[in-house]
């Protein structure tokens, strides 16, 4: 055998053994049976996360929200049996002034963070304007503080430059969550008026949390997972849980298979329609709760090719053109409910608002009427996703074909949520469709977002117009509170939905489904899920 | 051999830096803007916060500009940080990095040695059952999308028969090895854990299998094609007439003789499994270059983006250089100069 003979037939021997070594792997550990672990079993929650911060003052997003929640603690929390009743938090009591514009705060003289000092006057202060200074997603919910004052250190003074019955309701949002200021600075943070620019801190808070929630950041590896551990040194009650693991679980499928086999605890994007799945599944508990979540399309006049929409009538007509049922029956499986205004259901205002009803005679007759008898054409720019269950694109297309029933021609032009976002604040589209989710428990971001009043909203650009009555309303209801601002709100309500510029489609419920042994899973009206109530024994 | 890696080794930062370029140009052409990534729709009507960002993230100053100074910060090894991840990129892509590496790694060679066997098989059974069942299996590997059996496999393999784990690259509530190479299968052996060995084995299978099937489809059709080709040459008949055995004449005459073409096709298959990763990696869950890519484009990150083409980029030239190299190694007619 030559040299060379020599050499192949051993590359060729290494090859077949490497050859067997993995067919023998392949049969062998096909059963891929899971490595037992140690303790306590640890709470596996399956979502796809929209996470792109860990810093409380810079995030602004649903996974935020949750997470956010269970490291921070807030000054107050919401009753979620009823939105419009405020709970103590790290605040033990509080009172407003007369008209709204000055709010003081009593801490709770047990609560501590995490590193087991004291949460003091101070940290909310720095908080505050942290999250004002840093000009982030969230920083809108603090527009028009003036000043925080912190006569001593268990109390905190927020002055407003006008009426805001808003804040209390906002003061429980989850980005209003109270960071251990010292331990925050020392590791780059700022609060103060420049912070946007000098602020460092943003990568620490990627491994570390300052807060005095039950649970304190162990790991984060995004686009993967996040890992809690409960906080030993919490001054409330102790979560039952002491680990817990957010892992990300794109699509919904995945999460019902991952549920089922027992790989997670909780799934929180389960579709509708794999509900009937889940059926009769002993292991699984499904519950259908109501959310404040909705879809919507917008109409907007005055952006290029909106003139036909510029009429009321042809407004309205659009809104009767639409088959709700049919809508919520091929979009959400019957999952989901109707809404009549922006104000969506369970909020203050909603209650009497009636709801829309498909009438096609009706319909045809207003666009007659307003010189469109034959219909017009316009064009819908639209992100192309899933919002809590709604496919956008499947809801433009149902819309789509009903308004042509009445002569309307609506040509969709779906982008990437990225590109949708420059054209309604760029160029604008005379008609749009997304969803909205709330920041917090009041009615007054929906009249600020969805009202044609001239404070930053989606629509007011691009009506053509500004409604001082609705402005004049606004500023009234923040002024409110009570019975009175319920029937200050509604009445925003009605008058939102007569302008017809923004028309709730769908609703969707929320699908919780959990492993049948976990409790206190809930949708929470602040917080979306409350990880620290979450524990064993359903 | 060594003037000739030096030479192709010369080149690499030229046509990095075009890709670079090519990446940057492209990224800055679409039509959106990344701030409303990082900003979100509800304060985008809000001049301050948009504007806070956009000196905050670099992207107030002129496209030239910006340009320069990323290519500036690239040379002192800072590829920028993530608008998504809010962590440095290369930090990001380390991370990420090896979970793609060692999925691909296991997909080519499934695909490589799974594919050679099966065109062996066709070539010496050929029209046999054996050869009609291995170009059948061969045809549904390069011709069903990914995506597609990467969701079969798992509904029937995971969900169903619950005989094959999950997504990801380890069990529900189990903790990864300490990190060494990145690679669990690996690392798991460093620490000498057995049980986690076997776990993240077990979750590689799945994707490495639907990323190698399409390979194995082509390489498999080719070895049979090559073979066939040797079977009826004049040599393969001298041999034959020599009476040595039909074994040996396969193996060390006409396989060897039919491996040059596939040593190309394997060499351009990683950049491929690279690419059938962003799939795989999106359906099992696991967190790579792939999925990173994605989100990237998604929410034009630009600095993400221009990492995740770079790296793509080094990858790829350093895949043709090896299977140059390999080229030389096997075919005599082939020197390197």
């Amino acid at each position: 055998m030559t040299p060379a003979r020599q050499r192949t037939n051993r590359r060729w021997r290494a090859v077949l053994a490497g050859a067997a070594a993995l067919a023998v792997a392949l049969t062998g550990c096909a059963g891929g049976a899971p490595a037992a672990t140690t303790g306590d079993r640890p709470l596996v929650i399956a979502r796809a996360m929209d996470l792109t911060t860990m810093d409380p003052q810079r995030g602004y997003c649903d996974t935020c929200q949750i997470i956010y929640t269970a490291l921070y603690e807030r000054l107050v929390t919401v009753d979620p049996a009823d939105t419009s009743t405020v709970l103590p938090g790290l605040a033990e009591s509080w009172e407003a002034n007369a008209d709204n514009t000055q709010f003081t705060f009593a801490l709770d003289s047990g609560a501590v963070f995490s590193d087991g000092s004291p949460v003091e006057a101070s940290d909310v202060k720095w908080s505050f304007e942290r999250l004002v200074n840093l000009q982030g997603s969230a920083s809108f919910l603090l527009a028009g503080m003036t000043g925080i004052e912190t006569p001593d250190e268990s109390t905190v003074v927020v002055s407003f430059e006008k009426p805001n019955s808003a804040f209390l309701a906002i003061t429980a949002a989850p980005y209003l969550g109270i960071v251990n200021s010292e331990v925050a600075e020392e590791n780059g943070a700022s609060a103060a008026e420049d912070a946007a620019s000098t602020d460092d801190a943003e990568g620490w808070f990627l491994e570390n949390s300052a807060g005095s929630g039950p649970y304190t950041l162990a790991a984060y590896s995004s686009g993967e997972s996040i890992e809690l551990t409960a906080n030993e040194e919490y001054w409330g009650e102790e979560p039952q849980f002491t680990e817990v693991e957010m892992k990300e679980v794109t699509d919904s499928s995945s999460q019902l298979q991952q549920l089922q086999q027992g790989d997670v605890d909780v799934a929180m994007q389960i579709s509708p329609d794999a509900l009937a799945q889940l059926e009769g599944d002993e292991a699984v508990t499904t519950e259908v709760v109501d959310s404040y979540n909705y879809t919507y399309i917008a109409l907007l006049p005055a952006a290029p090719g909106g003139e036909p929409l510029e009429d009321v009538r042809v407004r309205e007509a659009i809104r009767m053109a639409v088959d709700y049922d049919g809508l919520v029956d091929t979009l959400v499986a019957g999952y989901g409910k109707l809404q009549g205004s922006p104000i969506p259901n369970g909020f203050e205002g909603s209650k009497e608002v009636a709801l829309p009803s498909y009438d096609l005679d009706g319909a045809k007759d207003l666009l007659a009427e307003a010189g469109y008898a034959d219909g017009f054409t316009v064009s819908a720019t639209y992100p192309k996703l899933v919002a809590y269950g709604v496919d956008l694109d499947l809801q433009m297309q149902a819309v789509q074909q009903d308004l042509a029933e009445i002569g309307v021609t609506l040509e969709l032009n779906p982008v990437d949520f990225t590109q949708w976002i420059s054209t309604v604040s760029g160029d604008g589209t005379p008609v749009t469709a997304v969803y909205f989710a709330p920041d917090h428990t009041d009615s007054s971001q929906y009249v600020q977002y969805f009202g044609n009043i001239d404070q930053g909203g989606l629509i007011n650009p691009w009506t053509g117009s500004v409604s001082q009555e609705q402005t004049d309303l606004l500023a009234q209801a923040l002024t409110e509170s009570g019975d009175e601002r319920m029937a200050t709100y509604q009445e925003l309500a009605e008058s939102m939905a007569a302008d017809a510029f923004v028309l709730p489609m769908v609703n969707p419920q929320l699908i919780l489904a959990y492993a049948s042994d976990i409790s206190g899973v809930a949708y929470s009206p602040c917080c979306n899920l409350e990880i620290g109530q979450l524990g064993l024994g359903g | 051999m060594t003037r000739f890696v030096l030479r192709r080794m010369a080149i690499v930062p030229l046509l990095l830096l075009g890709i670079v370029t090519i990446a940057f140009v492209i990224s800055r052409l679409m039509p959106s803007d990344p701030i409303a990534a990082i900003v979100g729709e509800r304060s985008m009507n809000n001049p301050e916060v948009v504007q806070a960002a956009r000196e905050r993230w670099g992207l107030d100053s002129n496209v030239f500009i910006q340009y320069l100074n990323y290519v500036g910060r690239l040379l002192t090894g800072d590829m920028g940080t993530s608008f998504q991840t809010r962590a440095s990129v290369s930090t990001d892509l380390a991370e990420r990095l090896p979970a793609t590496m060692e999925l691909s790694l296991l997909a080519l060679v499934i695909g490589a040695i799974g594919g050679i066997v099966l065109g062996v098989i066709s070539a010496s059974r050929k029209d046999k059952f054996a050869d009609n069942a291995a170009r059948v299996f061969a045809l549904l590997g390069s011709s069903l999308p990914i995506f597609w059996t990467g969701l079969i496999l798992l509904f029937v393999f995971y969900a169903q028969l619950g005989i094959m784990p999950g997504p990801g690259r380890l069990s529900a509530r189990v903790d990864p090895p300490p990190h060494v190479t990145g690679f669990y299968t690996i690392d798991s052996l460093v620490a000498g854990n057995i049980p986690l060995f076997l776990d993240a084995w077990a979750h590689l299978l799945l994707p490495a299998f639907v990323l190698a099937w399409g390979l194995m489809g082509t390489i498999s059709r080719l070895v049979r094609a090559a073979m066939l080709d040797e079977l009826h040459s004049d040599y393969v008949r001298t041999v034959r007439a020599k009476g040595i055995a039909e074994t040996a004449v396969m193996r060390r005459h006409v396989l060897r003789n039919s491996l040059t073409p596939v040593v190309t096709v394997v060499g351009f298959a990683f950049g491929a499994l690279l690419m059938g990763a962003v799939l795989v990696e999106q359906i099992f869950s696991w967190n790579g270059i792939g999925s990173y890519a994605v989100e990237a484009a998604r929410t034009l990150d630009y600095p993400a983006i221009n990492g995740v083409t770079l790296l793509g980029g080094i990858i790829f030239l350093l895949a043709s250089l090896v299977t140059d190299l390999v080229y030389a190694a096997i075919d005599p007619r082939v020197r390197l100069a």
